[in-house]
């Protein structure tokens, strides 16, 4: 079977593993945008359009990074210790096809909450999308960036309890300390040096790039930069794994 | 040609442990191979290191004439696997996972229904069919991952403890598989500690403790370990001191391992107890594999036979 064929019968697989959870996660992206969109609103009154779109693109953005960041390393590392992931790298399968259909399934977990997150924003902020057919291939490197580094921080981390609590930490991050919700000016100095090495905040950007009209995006830049991330974190997981103790 | 052949295997882990000392053993196609030993031994290592899922620290492991240490990715098309443990595959259908890893392992996906549908009737698994593996007992996990590991006709099958949790009755029909594959040439390498019933439908065996093997033959020549040899059931009615001549094994209550010369102490000994009423029944017969594998991996004078008389053996 060649690694398309793996690739495609890994998704079905995946998704079969998950068949009775994969309607809670997706329910739960919604309710994560919903969240976020509708409570800044309530935190700041009278926002204005361009803080508005911010905050829904960064909904929006907050999806993938939950899934890329959070869901797929726990899911992984839950594997690890249950013993599937050494399982699965028994069958032989490409290693690359094996780690990309993991983040495929997430992929498909966050779509419908990030479509979700757009629309509502937009309807509830009373803002008009402009939506650039680029949007599509930002949204794919977008997703294979966040899920890769969650797979390195999933490989790498010697136990569950780790990954679950840098995950969590990662939530925090993206809320409320990168360009993601907010414009990097607001950020200390500190935190705007940080953001550029972080996938969110170029994931934040072309999100807004492709979007929406705001001024001061760079989404053909940052979709570079997620592609170097993804191919990156894709080698060295898979490097990882190949390692054999 | 050896279908795996393992010379001077050693397996270092980088905290120091010691989990493989120059281990060396060869499988022919069509045999039936037992790794015994007690927890900690060493077998799963090996069984990674088989497997390439592990590099060994110095030896080589050849399978089929290929070098695995260089070449893992034909380990991984050579071996089906059933690993030891839960074996949770989450909420996929047995039926479905048998079929996937058929397909996975290259299988059309005609072939891997025929497969899955024939295993699934072999095994009796047809009730549990549509269960999720998450949800199905232990026992069915480990028959649909059993499943798994024949679904595509490899050449070398690694079995750990394929019977743990199964009934009885299928795990007849699983050992008569696996003397299946072997008779249609596939080598087996059996993870067990299930002695008893593996018994029948292993070749050879090997007794492995501390990362090394002990002893190494036909269960009838490690047999001949303690040949000399005869071994006591007993139920008793209260607490009784054992006979000088009795041996007790380690970890079983009321098994005793005596000579064959001083059988007429010991019934002896027996009639006295039955006549005080002590004892309620008692069974005399020859050692079996258990005897062996506790002589081979316990010290001198606990299980009746030392491990200078085990090493000589191998």
């Amino acid at each position: 079977m060649n690694p398309l064929g793996q690739y495609v019968e890994l998704v079905n697989l995946h998704l079969r593993m998950m068949r009775n959870n994969l309607w809670f996660m997706i329910m739960v992206q919604f309710a994560l945008c919903a969240g976020l969109i509708l409570g800044f609103g309530y935190l700041i009154p009278n926002i204005s359009e361009s803080a508005a779109l911010y905050v829904t693109t960064g909904a929006a953005t907050q999806a993938f990074t939950t899934v890329g960041l959070v869901m797929l390393p726990q899911f992984l590392s839950e594997s690890k210790t249950l013993g599937r992931f050494e399982y699965f790298l028994t069958l032989p399968i490409s290693r690359e096809a094996y780690l990309l259909s993991q983040m495929t399934v997430v992929a498909m977990v966050a779509t419908p909450g990030v479509i979700f997150a757009v629309v509502l924003g937009a309807w509830h902020y009373g803002f008009s999308l402009s939506i650039d057919p680029l949007v599509i291939p930002a949204v794919l490197l977008i997703f294979l960036s966040l899920a890769g580094v969650g797979v390195v921080m999933a490989v790498l981390s010697p136990h569950p309890q780790l990954t679950n609590a840098l995950t969590q930490l990662t939530i925090f991050y993206v809320v409320f300390f990168a360009p993601v919700m907010m414009p990097v000016e607001q950020l200390p100095g500190f935190l705007q040096h940080a953001s550029v090495v972080m996938p969110p905040t170029y994931a934040a950007d072309a999100i807004r790039g492709t979007l929406t009209g705001l001024p001061d995006t760079h989404a053909l830049h940052s979709m570079a930069v997620l592609g170097g991330f993804a191919l990156a974190s894709l080698a060295v997981s898979a490097g990882v794994i190949r390692k054999r103790g | 040609m050896p279908m795996l052949e393992i010379r001077d295997l050693t397996k270092r882990y980088r905290n120091g442990t010691l989990a493989n000392d120059g281990l060396s053993l060869a499988l022919e196609p069509g045999e039936v191979y037992g790794l015994l030993g007690p927890n900690g031994a060493g077998k799963t290592t090996l069984v990674r290191q088989v497997l390439g899922l592990l590099k060994p620290t110095s030896g080589s492991i050849r399978l089929d004439g290929q070098d695995v240490v260089a070449n893992p990715g034909f380990a991984r098309r050579t071996v089906g696997f059933l690993p030891q443990g839960q074996f949770d595959i989450g909420d996929v259908h047995v039926d479905e996972l048998i079929y996937s890893v058929g397909k996975l392992r290259g299988l059309s996906s005609r072939e891997a229904r025929r497969r899955r549908d024939e295993l699934i009737e072999r095994l009796d698994l047809e009730p549990f069919r549509s269960t999720t593996m998450h949800a199905a007992s232990g026992g069915v996990r480990r028959l649909a991952g059993f499943a798994t590991a024949l679904v595509a006709g490899n050449r070398l099958l690694v079995l750990d403890e394929p019977t743990n949790d199964v009934d009885p009755i299928r795990r007849q029909t699983l050992w008569h598989l696996v003397s299946e594959a072997g008779e249609a040439g596939a080598a087996v390498l059996l993870v067990t500690h299930n002695l008893a019933e593996a018994e029948r439908f292993i070749h050879r065996l090997a007794i492995i403790d501390h990362g090394r093997i002990l002893s190494e033959g036909s269960p009838a020549s490690l047999r001949s370990l303690v040949t000399e040899k005869l071994r006591l059931e007993l139920v008793l009615a209260g607490e009784v001191v054992p006979h000088p001549a009795l041996t007790a094994e380690p970890g079983s209550v009321g098994s005793f391992l005596f000579e064959q010369s001083d059988l007429s102490f010991v019934s002896a000994w027996l009639t006295t107890l039955r006549t005080a009423g002590t004892l309620l029944d008692f069974r005399i017969g020859p050692p079996n594999l258990d005897d062996i594998y506790v002589a081979a991996v316990s010290g001198p004078g606990t299980g009746g036979v030392d491990r200078e008389t085990a090493l000589v053996a191998s």
